[in-house]
């Protein structure tokens, strides 16, 4: 059974606006960046689906790539949320802007 | 390498050594400069036969980009003015180890004095107008060097500079002859540039042939570029005598008939050579007539002979004012170095007024001036005899009847001053103060900063370079002496030089023979007027108060040298000042420092008002960035995307 290429982009359409929302809606940094992590995978998705579609190799390289500056982003991430959350003892985001000048 | 690169670069080999190892090499630097000069002039004349041979010896340096091939060549030219500034100046050199023997600074002083031989070879030695430009450009800062050599003296310091500034005017117009002949000929070689000099449009031609003259203007100070010719003398003697006199300032005569294929096509820009030429060298010599200082007397009179020189090669009687230069190179630089002996002698002591009576004192000094001043004046099978004569009959051989009798009175001048100096150094009573057990040819510490005050240089050091320097003065106008229609100076030049139009068949006023006979009259007359003023035994009992008179009652004009310097100095160092005052006080506060302070203040509103967008608030930048990759993807999905 083969699936059309546009059911594909259609679920990474709706993965990423759930990132979106979550990352301008929710206050939690935890969730906004699980919401980021959403939003990448569902590049991610989108990547392979066009690669499989075309043939070409270049979109499961490019998925390596995003996989791996992810998981990168996630732990400096986090662990600026448990700096945050050090000096602050509560985890907000908007707590954060008490850093601008 | 060829024997033509080892002549060009030793003297800049020789320059960075002595400049390197100048303070352990210390009086050993004159002997190793000395060496490196003479070496050249012997390479030079191993040359001589392969330069003379037309076309001369070539030689390709180097391309830089297409149209810039750099090169060395030997004519006739080159090499007679290769010898001049080798040998001359390699006596020059001999003399300076005697003269400079007790200045700390002597190894600077051969590295500058090297430094400058190699920039002289370069200008002369170079087959393309570039590297021409850079060897003119680089005599002009040994020049400056030279100078400004006892830079702890102020005035050393300003005549430096006065005579950088001025010769920087001709390079600039050297610069522009340059660019001229590189746009329309599209190359910068003599060969190809004087190859297709016919061509070129009228209007061009002059306009390089200006631009040219005043390079040569400003280098072989011809009115009315002249005023750093006689500050120039602050400089040591023999700077004075290699540079000043022989070599350098003769550049701008170099500089024309190298370029007489441009200028033979310019019947006017030759007319402007020939009367600017003419108006210095009566000038020069009206001025030489006012001067109390020894050293200015030979540099207005240098002026004046340059004058000479210039007419000859202006009027299109090149032989001859290369003529003149090569009878000039050897007697002005004799004069000089005469010169220098005396100051020595006498501690010092320029003026002379202060001297007088040094016939019996400093014999070999008295007879290498008089045998140099005989040369100078055209005395009878002197070397100035004949090559004085050649130019001033040249001018009226090419149709220039008014600039002869300028020559003709100008000789008459000339015998006038330069035996008024004779008169004044060597006759009648000594005015001056040294003793006389102190008075001799005995290099004397001539410097405060000078060490070692017991050691003297051997006298003859300062003697040889000026006894060897008498031959030529006597006899090298021989050279010009015609068998059977033509002389070896003809013969050495060849076909060099394109022949103007000579007066053949039109009917002079004068002969030669009438002419020379009338030019020895006037200077006959000169030296009677001279001998009646300063030399009469009269006269000379009475000297002291007659010169203090005669300093009280001189005419302005003459004290001010026609008010030249006042003239330039109102025309453009006052505006020039005045204008930087202007904008010192007005453009500079509020139009520059106005800018910047607008600037400052620009950046701090704007800072201020996009402070306000940065809330620090997390969600809102994600919002923003949302929106903005919306409005991207809006754009190139719905108008951009379609090319």
């Amino acid at each position: 059974m083969t699936v059309d290429v546009s059911n594909y982009i259609a679920l990474s359409a709706v993965m990423f606006f759930i990132g979106v929302a979550g990352v301008v809606l929710r206050r939690n940094p935890l969730i906004a960046l699980m919401a980021i992590e959403l939003m990448l995978n569902a590049a991610n998705l989108a990547l392979v689906a066009f690669a499989r579609a075309w043939a070409n190799n270049a979109g499961h390289v490019f998925v390596f790539l995003v996989v791996t500056v992810a998981a990168a982003e996630a732990a400096i991430g986090l662990a600026i949320v448990v700096a945050v959350f050090r000096r602050a003892k509560n985890v907000d985001v908007d707590e954060v802007a008490r850093l601008h000048g | 390498m060829s024997v033509l690169d080892i002549l060009w670069l030793l003297p800049l080999a020789s320059a960075v050594l002595i400049w390197a190892l100048g303070p352990q090499l210390r009086r050993t630097a004159g002997a190793l400069g000395t060496a490196a000069v003479l070496a050249s002039f012997v390479a030079a004349l191993t040359l001589f036969s392969a330069a003379t041979t037309a076309p001369g010896l070539h030689e390709t340096l180097g391309t830089w980009v297409p149209g810039f091939t750099f090169g060395l060549q030997l004519d006739p030219l080159s090499l007679l003015w290769t010898l001049i500034i080798t040998g001359v100046g390699g006596l020059i050199h001999l003399y300076s180890i005697g003269y400079m023997w007790s200045d700390r600074a002597i190894a600077r002083f051969f590295a500058y004095m090297n430094f400058f031989v190699f920039a002289m070879l370069t200008l002369v030695l170079s087959d393309n107008v570039v590297g021409l430009l850079v060897g003119w450009g680089l005599v002009g800062l040994a020049s400056y060097f030279l100078i400004g050599f006892w830079f702890y003296k102020p005035s050393a310091v300003a005549a430096a500079k006065k005579a950088f500034v001025i010769n920087v005017v001709g390079d600039v117009g050297i610069m522009f002859a340059v660019f001229a002949l590189y746009a329309s000929t599209a190359s910068i070689s003599f060969a190809d540039i004087f190859a297709k000099a016919g061509a070129l449009p009228p209007g061009i031609l002059l306009l390089v042939c200006i631009g040219l003259f005043i390079g040569a203007a400003a280098k072989s100070a011809q009115v009315p570029l002249h005023t750093w010719l006689p500050d120039a003398m602050e400089g040591p003697t023999p700077v004075s005598a290699l540079i000043h006199a022989a070599t350098m300032v003769t550049a701008g005569v170099y500089l024309v008939a190298r370029f007489a294929p441009l200028y033979s096509l310019t019947p006017s820009g030759q007319e402007l050579v020939a009367v600017i030429g003419a108006i210095t060298m009566v000038l020069g010599a009206v001025l030489g007539i006012a001067q109390w200082d020894i050293k200015r007397i030979l540099a207005y009179s240098t002026m004046s002979q340059i004058g000479y020189m210039i007419l000859g090669v202006g009027v299109g009687a090149y032989q001859a004012g290369v003529l003149h230069f090569f009878t000039h190179a050897f007697f002005k630089a004799q004069l000089f170095l005469t010169a220098g002996l005396i100051i020595h002698a006498l501690h010092d002591e320029q003026d002379v007024r202060k001297m007088g009576g040094l016939r019996e004192r400093l014999p070999f000094a008295f007879w290498a001036m008089l045998i140099g001043t005989l040369a100078i004046i055209g005395f009878p099978y002197s070397s100035g005899f004949y090559s004085k004569d050649a130019v001033i009959y040249g001018a009226l051989e090419h149709g220039h009847p008014w600039l002869y009798v300028a020559g003709v009175l100008t000789a008459g001048i000339t015998a006038y001053y330069m035996f008024r100096m004779i008169f004044l150094v060597f006759f009648g009573p000594y005015r001056g103060d040294v003793p006389d057990e102190a008075l001799a040819i005995d290099p004397r510490p001539v410097v405060p900063h000078a060490e070692d005050h017991g050691s003297h240089a051997p006298a003859w050091l300062m003697q040889v370079p000026v006894a060897v320097l008498m031959v030529p003065t006597i006899v090298a106008g021989y050279v010009a002496i015609a068998h059977d229609g033509s002389s070896p100076w003809t013969r050495f030049f060849g076909a060099l030089f394109p022949v103007g139009e000579v007066a053949a068949g039109r009917a002079l006023p004068i002969s030669e023979v009438g002419s020379t006979l009338l030019v020895l009259v006037l200077v006959a007359c000169g030296i009677l007027v001279a001998y009646a003023r300063y030399g009469a035994p009269a006269v000379q009992l009475a000297a002291v108060d007659r010169l203090r008179r005669e300093t009280v009652t001189m005419p302005p004009a003459l004290r001010h040298a026609f008010w030249f310097d006042d003239l330039i100095d109102a025309a453009i160092v006052h505006p020039a000042q005045a204008l930087g005052m202007a904008i010192a006080r007005f453009v500079d506060p509020h139009v520059i420092d106005a800018a910047v302070r607008d600037l400052v203040w620009l950046a701090g509103a704007l800072g201020v008002l996009f402070r306000k967008l940065q809330t620090g608030l997390v969600r809102g930048y994600a919002l923003t960035i949302v929106i903005g990759a919306a409005a991207f993807i809006a754009y190139f999905a719905t108008l951009g995307g379609r090319p």
